[in-house]
């Protein structure tokens, strides 16, 4: 199941006493990517997270007082797509960074970064 | 088979294989539709989401001309291209050799005084009677012991101030000095003078001829505009620019005079005026430069005049009246997008060093200041004047060039701002264009990181460089004129 609004039937998204409370599947999004999308949006929101428990993690969108419902749902969208990203992010770093490991080694193997007396 | 036949492999064997691998890479998004592909030599690639998906999940057909592009950036690879791992180790080698060259900028204040009282002024000037803001010579002469104790095979030495030719005698003797040690030395040695040129006269036009300096100047705009960001008591600031540039020019070449302009909120709505007064004052080059958060644009409040939307309305409209003027056959480059270009473009990148990783402090240049004291950068002294010493390195008394580079605070400061592994910056698809800038995020939020999310710095790359990306695009016409400028 993927990301949900608690407390609301469907996937419908509230904004209640200025937050907007998300349910994520921990399958679909790994907690690494859930920080990183929350990080990148801190100038919009406020993400709290909750305890993950049996694949799921409660996040709580915290917005400022003076937030319309419409900018909250736009933020939130925007939100899931950041997460797609993050996501995207994570799977490709986990194949390729022992061959930018492997890059970096050989870019510098021959450089003596030590300066030797003749 | 038999005979001729036998010598050859079926042509199967060459056909391209169904399966490839990833090399490092990140993306960003461009706009709704698209996506920027970048390697980690600044290597790009545009892309839609869908195809986005298809390359990283290995599903991207290998006969296809996307699979090509991503194949000649270096951005996949297979049993026909193994060698692209050695090709990317060599291209980042020679993408980051130059830091290993250390300080090639060494910037001598030799006075704070100066005559103008400018408001957006981001070194805190002094009046110009107040001579206990001039270098001493003694401090001078330390400070050119470090300049060649630099392994850097070009040096560039800028005069600034306040305004340097009020204190012109130590100008004359830092530049006598620096040649004769350079007589042994033999390196690439440049010599330039920030200066309003209000104070320009044939001695020092002489001297400059002899010594082949270059000048750079302010020049803000039409003269109204100018004048009312750069006042001059009892004087016109415009006219003593216009007549220096002139006399300049006249006396050592067309080329020996720059000019950089400072964006107030009176220059917004006039980003077109400003241009073509660079036209006809026959510049081939303007930088569209925002405030910086220190000094006098901090005091006077003038930086909350506009914000970071603001600026990028004016850059983009100034870019876009740059790009016509050009297919008018009129060459006129803007220097903040040239320097994006060069780094996606160019193997070496860009030299400029406020858009360094490492950051550019230090490493890329050293301030000398009026007191004694050493920064890593024009910024840090700027910080200075507020109060704020935290990117001090010491004094000229007792410092080495080496005991400079190895600073632990400068190199916490170079270890903790590093792009690669700061919070946003480590996954950003910009991230082999952009910089650190460990001094504004300090003058802005306290942090030689920063929180990017709030970043005036980072959204103006961002902004930046998405316009950019876009007109590569989308517009040939564009496209070409930005091309001639890498």
């Amino acid at each position: 199941m993927g990301p949900r609004a608690a407390g609301e039937s469907g996937h419908e998204l509230a904004l209640v006493d200025n937050a907007i409370d998300l349910e994520l599947d921990l399958r679909c999004y790994r907690l690494s990517a859930i920080k990183k999308a929350a990080y990148r949006f801190a100038d919009r929101f406020t993400a709290v997270l909750g305890s993950p428990a049996q694949d799921r993690i409660a996040i709580s969108l915290r917005f400022k007082s003076t937030v319309t419902e419409v900018a909250a749902r736009e933020a939130t969208r925007m939100f899931f797509q950041e997460l797609l990203d993050q996501e995207l992010r994570e799977q490709i770093a986990a194949e390729t960074d022992p061959i930018r490991t492997l890059i970096l080694a050989h870019a510098f193997s021959n450089l003596d970064l030590i300066k030797r007396e003749p | 088979m038999t005979g001729l036949h036998a010598r050859f492999r079926d042509r199967t064997a060459f056909a391209p294989r169904a399966d490839y691998r990833l090399l490092p890479f990140r993306f960003i998004r461009l706009d709704d539709q698209r996506y920027v592909v970048t390697s980690d030599v600044g290597e790009h690639v545009v892309v839609s989401r869908d195809q986005l998906i298809a390359f990283a999940r290995h599903e991207l057909p290998v006969t296809g001309a996307l699979y090509r592009e991503l194949k000649a950036k270096h951005l996949v690879f297979d049993d026909d291209s193994r060698a692209a791992l050695d090709l990317l180790a060599v291209k980042y080698r020679t993408r980051v050799a130059p830091v290993a060259n250390l300080t090639g900028l060494h910037i001598f204040v030799v006075t704070l005084r100066c005559d103008h009282s400018c408001h957006y002024c981001q070194v805190s000037r002094q009046t110009e009677d107040k001579t206990r803001f001039d270098m001493a010579r003694d401090h001078a002469d330390k400070a050119l012991a470090l300049v060649f104790e630099s392994p850097n095979p070009a040096i560039k030495i800028e005069f600034q101030g306040g305004e340097p030719l009020l204190n012109f005698g130590l100008v004359k003797h830092v530049v006598q000095e620096a040649e004769r040690r350079n007589a042994v030395q033999r390196r690439d040695l440049q010599f330039v003078i920030a200066s309003n040129l209000t104070h320009l006269d044939d001695e020092i036009l002489n001297f400059a001829r002899e010594h082949d300096i270059y000048f750079s100047t302010s020049l803000d705009g039409p003269e109204d505009l100018h004048n009312a960001n750069r006042p001059l008591r009892g004087g016109n600031s415009y006219r003593a620019a216009v007549d220096g540039i002139a006399r300049a020019r006249a006396a050592l070449g067309h080329e020996f005079v720059s000019a950089l302009m400072t964006t107030t909120p009176a220059s917004l709505p006039r980003v077109e005026d400003i241009i073509d007064e660079y036209v006809r004052l026959g510049f081939t080059s303007i930088f569209l430069r925002s405030l910086s958060p220190y000094g006098f644009a901090i005091r006077t409040r003038l930086i909350r005049g506009y914000d970071i939307a603001d600026w990028l309305g004016f850059y983009q409209r100034g870019l876009a009246h740059i790009l016509a003027v050009n297919r008018r056959g009129v060459q006129l480059r803007e220097e903040l997008t040239a320097i994006a270009l060069q780094k996606m473009f160019a193997p070496l990148g860009s030299s400029y060093v406020d858009l360094q990783s490492p950051a550019g402090i230090a490493i890329g240049a050293l301030v000398y200041n009026y007191n004694g004291k050493i920064y890593g950068s024009d910024e840090g002294r700027m910080l200075a004047e507020m109060g704020d010493d935290s990117f001090c390195l010491g004094s000229l008394d007792d410092r080495t060039f080496a005991s400079v580079m190895t600073d632990d605070a400068l190199q916490q400061i170079l270890e903790d701002s590093l792009p690669e592994s700061a919070p946003m910056c480590a996954d950003c698809g910009f991230l082999p264009w952009c910089g650190a800038d460990p001094t504004f995020h300090r003058a802005t939020q306290n942090d030689i990181v920063g929180h990017k999310a709030f970043s005036a710095f980072c959204a103006k790359q961002m902004a930046v460089l998405r316009h950019l990306v876009t007109l590569l695009e989308d517009d040939p016409d564009a496209r070409r004129v930005l091309m001639s400028w890498v």
